[in-house]
């Protein structure tokens, strides 16, 4: 019975499961940009570039995401001298918080690129951008995508707290449901489980995409000599 | 430009080294270096390790910025940072210890990829050139193969078909065969020797003697980032006039 009344909630439930997959692309997607311009600052030769990547990436790695929230939701007034909707200032939160994280792990992989490869890049006349698109990137992306996955997982699951400021994802449906018939612990678990398929197809996918890409780089070193 | 204090005997220089100083921090490297390169010329850099002999050639193409004197390459004077640099870089061909292909990119695909992406060349015509290329290295049967799936000779060998692709006025070797199994050192002298004969004009970081009496048309005897003499390879080899290439001849003869 209760059970029968919950399935009348599944078309609910997937279109829930559809944003807060749509909110974490988002983020995601910021995250990977804000990641990448963050990293290129980091490794600058410009000073005030590589100290305000810095404390970017020190600040937002040390707050907790609810507060990014509130301070997107709350602040996004006094900042841009308007509203956000719960939306935007989720998906805002959620892509500066990815972005502090995306720039550690993308300016990881740029570091195991060995300096032998800058140097005969540069000898043969390449430019900053021909040399990132064609030698140092394609070699750092197979080291930054690994904990990518992770982080992609990692936003997903954070994507909930936009629950808090209104906005009605997968976790906020849930818990709606769960008033609308009157408590009880399924719905809760149908929740858990829909993140955790989420998170497992991804994972399963960063993982099949990674081993196409060692085939494809087949016998590529990582961290080779010097 | 003012005109210059010395009267060019001879050809033209392709490069021209003028009272170059380099240092790292406190360290001078390179302490007043002033040497000329005409075409055609196979100039051989011998010397201690730790002379400054690599750090000579990082600074001809900019990989090192320098801090005194001045080189002119092709008539472009080499600022590390400046634009220009890369116009430099685009006429030299370099080599290094380590090789340094692209570990992501075939034999064949690290040949083609700076013609192509830096002299904006048809890539068909490219790859054409990059398969007699790796066939004039002997390595014609490997040129799909990856970096890591090659020995460190027909990697160096692969490195200097990338080096040739280009068209280069002059190839800089960082002691090309010091990374290598003794074994194969022979067959990246081989194709060394090659290029030789057809007129390169080459610089040469080396601790290999024979190459440099039986190819080299000057050596230059480097010590404490100071030139300390050069001149005809056999003859250098056979009476060095200074006490310090005596003694590092012939320990490095034996």
């Amino acid at each position: 019975m209760a059970n029968a009344s919950l399935l009348a909630y599944a078309p609910v439930m997937l279109k829930a499961v559809g944003l807060t997959i749509w909110l974490s692309w988002l983020a995601l997607l910021i995250g990977g940009l804000g990641g990448l311009v963050l990293a290129l600052m980091r490794i600058s030769r410009l000073r005030p570039l590589r100290l305000f990547a810095m404390l970017y990436t020190e600040f937002f790695r040390s707050i907790p995401i609810v507060i990014v929230l509130f301070f997107c939701y709350y602040g996004a007034p006094l900042v841009f001298g308007t509203d956000l909707s719960a939306f935007a200032a989720a998906t805002l939160a959620l892509g500066l918080h990815a972005s502090s994280m995306m720039s550690e792990v993308i300016r990881a992989g740029i570091d195991s690129v060995g300096t032998g490869q800058w140097e005969a890049a540069q000898a043969a006349g390449m430019t900053y951008r021909q040399m990132m698109h064609h030698i140092i990137g394609p070699q750092a992306v197979q080291v930054i995508l690994p904990p990518s996955v992770g982080i992609y997982i990692m936003v997903l699951k954070e994507s909930s707290v936009a629950s808090i400021i209104g906005y009605v994802e997968l976790t906020a449906t849930g818990l709606l449901i769960r008033e609308s018939v009157g408590g009880g612990f399924t719905i809760l678990g149908v929740v858990a489980l829909f993140y955790f398929v989420l998170c497992y197809t991804i994972s399963l996918a960063g993982g099949a995409l990674e081993s196409r890409m060692k085939v494809a780089g087949r016998g590529m070193p990582i961290g080779e000599p010097r | 430009m003012t005109a210059s204090p010395v009267p060019a005997p001879g050809p033209t220089p392709i490069l021209a080294i003028d009272r170059l100083v380099k240092r790292f921090g406190q360290r001078t490297i390179l302490d007043g270096i002033s040497m000329d390169v005409v075409p055609g010329e196979i100039v051989c850099l011998v010397g201690p390790s730790g002379t400054g002999k690599s750090t000579l050639l990082r600074c001809v193409n900019g990989l090192e910025d320098i801090q005194g004197g001045r080189i002119v390459f092709d008539g472009l004077t080499v600022r590390a940072h400046a634009r220009d640099i890369i116009a430099v870089r685009k006429r030299i061909g370099m080599i290094f210890q380590q090789f340094n292909l692209y570990p992501h990119l075939t034999a064949l695909q690290n040949v083609v990829l700076a013609p192509v992406v830096v002299h904006r060349e048809d890539r068909q015509v490219v790859e054409a050139r990059a398969r007699e290329l790796l066939d004039r290295v002997r390595l014609s049967h490997r040129i799909d193969a990856y970096p890591a799936q090659l020995s460190g000779g027909e990697q160096q060998r692969v490195a200097i078909a990338r080096a040739l692709a280009t068209n280069p006025h002059m190839l800089m070797f960082d002691e090309p065969t010091s990374a290598l199994d003794p074994e194969t050192v022979g067959e990246v002298l081989a194709a060394m020797r090659d290029l030789a004969q057809e007129g390169r004009t080459m610089l040469v970081v080396t601790h290999e003697m024979r190459f440099a009496a039986d190819v080299g048309t000057r050596m230059v005897f480097m010590d404490q980032g100071k030139i300390v003499e050069q001149g005809n390879p056999r003859a250098m080899l056979a009476n060095p006039h200074t006490e310090r290439a005596q003694r590092f001849l012939q320990t490095i003869q034996h």
